[in-house]
């Protein structure tokens, strides 16, 4: 019997399709374009005159729209607030181009009456939409109407419960009434990250409703105006005004960069691969081993700081913390003893791999903060007494910083600087120092026990702790909590961490944790005032178990001592000194109480590469934000030059 | 005829069962999802910028009526089935007040563009190659050819694609890695649009033939080496049938019948898109709006997205239970 399948019947097929096989291979070999033609993809721009900055908020679904006064009506990132838009008042979390505070669109500082119940602003003039018509304080009171009438606008709520009225008695003037006293009005038209952008009258009034309004194209404010967008949201082309002179960001020279595209990076390793090809100029974030690739394999590419620890620190704080509202953590003696049980060495090496700035205290260690807080308020905590119940001890640790620095230098090298000023700005200054036989104290002066190697709550039930993280999508935030969690287990407490996941806000608003990895503190860094956060932790604002709890007091600290620092905050100006002081006093009280054990800064891997654009921020030239998505990253733009200029 | 129109309207009730079960049992589970898109919403607004907490609430109650999400659960799916059953699946959440209809057909075209290519090439190039495989069993390139399709086969999607994208991206940079189209370039029937988009898919398309190919090929070549094996396979070869005639008459039209009904099923699930895929190398179809839109907790987005896929893949088996008696006379109708 003949064997199936061993006739040459089907050589001169598979001859054939292996002939293709070649053929297709050695065209494709045949065309091998460099890196830069097959993957710089914008070829109808001159890439020595465009600036390549990752938008963070990925794909924008809805690409066409661009109303950033309604809510998820476009992407806001895509260059939109940080080009087009502008308003009265920014505050950059460095030193800024002229200071921190820029009067922007305001030609000064907003004047209250003596109560603050009246707000009044003047407006510069000569400022031009980018459709040729002048801005006025009409656009500014439309702004505030338009959305005190929907509240479905997304300042719209904010406005309708502080404004009464909102006048223009002339091109240059506003007047806001409000209905009750509140010295920091104006910080809802001060950016930080964002803030109350301002209309353009002229064109919103003609749409029938400003909600449904695509404001595409949109007409700009800023130094640059919409040139094209991708209809799927991957990328956003903005080109500088050719009357850039007309916008406030003019009184700093002409913006280097004639384009500025804001792509979506996709995931981390391929935002590092565009990096090393010199297809993004800017990367918005990466993780810490990113930036230790980039750092040691692309010549052109820095971060925030030259060296270690390279990463830019947001005026933002991740903390622990504890969910005040159940029964385990309402002794300050339990929150105490767990901040004891914290090495903050071991959590900067798992989280940030060593490059975090560490503070002991409830104030983000970054812009000025350090010098209006960690650093006056070294004697003080250096000082502060814990009393455990058989013992007084002094748990700050004002070393840990150099400690941090002394690990990493095998390794580093070089890197890691050796002044001690370079090291409490890298890698911040003290922490507390691990002390388990205080923490025991501490637990039994609170009515826990210990049975074999096992703690138990006071009412006999083992002493368990579920530290909630955000998991893959915050790696870094994750692997501290990992780290704590082990750390209290191997002190004998049930301690798992808990991978929220998709559901991670949900259920920090709603109260549903033990412990969670997250952030109530966010300041402005260039400023010292704290009530950006502060004023949310009022115990007026604090929910019952179970109802949805506002931003920012997550942990629901509810504490009189606490709202009586926040009313006489209240009751003085933004820049008045006595506000240094009160943020000082919410300091000692926030130590003494520990709502929240802070860890360190929310350190960005901001990564920026020299190879067409130099001049860029850093920590040598801290001029602004280098964090591409803040509104105030755009005064970067005039400072920047085109290599080779 | 008569036997056949009683098939035909068997089928059609089974399709409409499927689909109307489907998508009750997608809204069950998308509006089980503890993931709320208020919340969402909030929680985007206020993690950067300035607020208080007085006006959350007032933004809460705003949203709440604006997402369509006040009213009785009843209330709300009978809103829903009386806008689905007019193909109105409402505005998206996440972008609002964009109709979930207007995403799903801006994503589509891109899905369909490169899964029906990729599907259809490695289900052509698989099935022809297991196919010879089969067949020749003795030839050393398609032994060759079979020990790398069992190599490929098992190996997890996403390691293909981030080798893939390593290897072109990174060590040999010659592909785009990210996104549908160059940057700048503008749409429309242009040479310029059409190169970049076909560019942009390579590597997309290549994981997905690369991963696709090595099932079917094994699949074939199995089915393949049993039918050689059938009595009338052997007699045809005893009987001086030319071999090219029964390869192609005798051997794989018989060993289709199943890799058709597979390939149908594989054509009906691209409208929920390569989730990998797209997230891998940023590809801007459906699947990517789907991940999108469940982390943003935007059930209107979810559920028209499952929808379509539900009333696809239905469609295509339906269209291929009707066909089978056509391709293979040996399937009868009842």
């Amino acid at each position: 019997m003949p064997v199936l399948g061993t006739s040459v019947l089907g050589k001169p097929i598979l001859r054939k399709i292996a002939c293709a096989a070649v053929a297709l291979l050695l065209g494709t070999a045949a065309y091998v374009p460099s890196a830069a033609e097959a993957q710089d993809v914008i070829s109808s721009l001159p890439r020595k005159e465009t600036l390549i900055l990752e938008n963070p908020e990925g794909t924008i679904k809805n690409a066409g729209w661009f109303n950033i006064w309604a809510i998820n009506a476009g992407g806001q990132y895509t260059g939109l607030q940080q080009l087009a838009m502008d308003t009265l008042w920014y505050i950059d979390p460095e030193k800024g181009l002229e200071g921190p505070i820029d009067n922007s669109l305001a030609a000064e500082a907003p004047k209250y009456n003596a109560d603050f119940t009246e707000m009044t602003v003047k407006l510069r003039s000569g400022i031009f939409w980018s459709d040729g018509v002048e801005f006025t304080a009409d656009d500014v009171a439309y702004t505030v109407e338009t959305q005190m009438k929907n509240t479905g606008m997304r300042w719209g709520p904010i406005l309708s419960l502080n404004v009464d009225s909102v006048s223009a008695p002339d091109p240059q003037t506003v007047v806001f009434k409000l209905k009750r006293p509140n010295s920091r009005f104006h910080a809802l038209f001060t950016v930080r990250f964002n803030a109350i952008w301002i209309m353009p009258k002229h064109v919103f009034e003609k749409a029938p409703d400003p909600m449904r309004f695509d404001f595409n194209k949109p007409v700009s404010l800023g130094a640059y105006a919409l040139h094209s967008f991708d209809p799927e949201g991957k990328w956003f082309i903005w080109q500088r005004r050719d009357d850039w002179q007309r916008t406030t960001l003019g009184r700093f020279g002409e913006p280097g960069p004639k384009y500025a595209v804001y792509v979506d990076g996709g995931p981390p390793d391929k935002r590092v691969i565009a990096q090393m090809n010199h297809n993004m100029d800017v990367v918005h974030d990466v993780a810490p081993e990113g930036m230790f690739t980039l750092a040691k394999q692309s010549k052109s590419s820095r971060g925030w700081f030259k060296d270690f620890p390279y990463a830019h620190p947001d005026p933002t704080l991740p903390a622990l913390l504890f969910n005040l509202q159940r029964a385990d953590f309402q002794s300050k003696d339990v929150r105490w003893a767990l901040a004891l049980l914290i090495d903050i060495k071991a959590v900067s090496m798992a989280s940030y791999r060593g490059a975090a700035t560490i503070s002991a205290i409830g104030i983000p260690p970054t812009g000025t903060h350090p010098d209006d807080y960690h650093i006056p308020m070294q004697d003080w905590l250096k000082n502060f007494e814990l009393d455990t119940g058989k013992q007084k001890i002094k748990p700050y640790d004002p070393t840990v910083g150099k400690q941090i620095a002394d690990m990493l230098r095998p390794s580093m090298k070089e890197q890691i600087p050796t002044d001690q000023a370079a090291i409490d700005k890298s890698f911040g200054m003290g922490w507390w120092k691990p002390n388990p036989q205080a923490a025991q104290e501490l637990l039994q002066k609170a009515g826990f026990t210990k049975r074999g190697s096992n703690w138990y709550t006071p009412e006999g039930k083992p002493f368990s702790i579920r530290v909630m993280v955000e998991g893959e999508s915050r790696p870094v935030i994750t692997r501290a909590g990992t780290m704590i969690a082990q750390q209290w287990r191997q002190f004998g407490i049930d301690a798992k961490t808990e991978l929220a996941q998709g559901t991670m806000l949900d259920r920090r608003n709603s109260g549903d944790f033990d412990t969670l990895i997250s952030w109530s503190v966010e300041s402005y860094g260039g400023h010292p005032d704290l009530a950006y956060f502060l004023d949310s932790w009022h115990s007026q604002y604090v929910a019952p178990a179970g109802k949805p709890q506002a931003p920012r007091n997550y942990m629901r600290w509810s504490s009189p001592e606490l709202d009586g620092i926040i009313e006489k905050i209240r009751g003085v100006g933004f820049d008045d000194p006595r506000s240094i002081e009160l943020g000082r006093d919410y300091v000692k009280l926030a130590v003494r109480e520990m709502p929240t054990i802070p860890l360190m800064a929310y350190n960005v891997f901001v990564a920026m590469d020299d190879t067409y654009w130099t001049g860029y921020p850093t920590a040598e030239d801290p001029y602004a934000n280098p964090v591409p998505n803040w509104g105030n990253s755009r005064y970067m733009m005039v400072r920047l030059k085109p290599r080779g200029e | 005829m008569k036997t056949y129109a009683i098939y035909l309207a068997k089928r059609l009730l089974q399709f409409v069962l499927v689909v109307f079960i489907g998508i009750n049992l997608t809204y069950v589970i998308s509006h089980a999802t503890p993931i709320d898109p208020v919340e969402q919403t909030i929680s985007a607004l206020t993690s950067f910028g300035n607020t208080s907490p007085e006006a959350i609430e007032t933004m809460r109650e705003s949203l709440r009526e604006l997402y369509g999400m006040s009213g009785t659960p009843l209330e709300q799916y009978v809103s829903f089935w009386s806008r689905i059953v007019v193909g109105d699946f409402g505005p998206s959440l996440s972008a609002f007040p964009t109709p979930v209809s207007e995403l799903i057909l801006r994503a589509l075209p891109w899905t369909i563009g490169l899964l029906v290519v990729a599907t259809v090439l490695a289900w052509l190039l698989g099935n022809l190659l297991g196919g010879l495989a089969g067949y020749y069993r003795k030839n050393r390139l398609l032994k060759a050819m079979g020990l790398i399709a069992m190599g490929l086969h098992p190996m997890p999607y996403y390691v293909v694609a981030f080798v893939l994208l390593v290897v072109f991206g990174f060590l040999w940079p010659v592909l785009p890695i990210s996104g549908g189209s160059g940057i700048g370039v503008g749409r429309g029937f242009s040479f310029d649009f059409i190169s970049s988009v076909l560019l942009h898919s390579l590597l997309p398309a290549l994981s997905l033939v690369v991963v696709g190919l090595g099932g079917w090929f094994l699949g074939m070549r199995a089915l393949v080496s049993n039918i050689v094996t059938e009595d009338y396979v052997v007699y045809a070869e005893l009987g001086g049938v030319d071999r090219r005639r029964i390869l192609t008459s005798y051997v794989m039209r018989n060993a289709l019948v199943p890799q058709v009904t597979g390939l149908a099923m594989s054509l009906g699930a691209i409208f929920t898109g390569a989730i990998i895929t797209e997230e891998v190398f940023g590809y801007p179809g459906i699947g990517s709006l789907l991940v999108d839109a469940v982390h943003a907790g935007d059930y209107s987005l979810v559920l028209g997205i499952t929808s379509v896929s539900i009333v696809a893949v239905s469609l295509a088996v339906l269209v291929i239970d009707l066909l089978y008696p056509l391709l293979d006379p040996r399937v009868q109708v009842e």
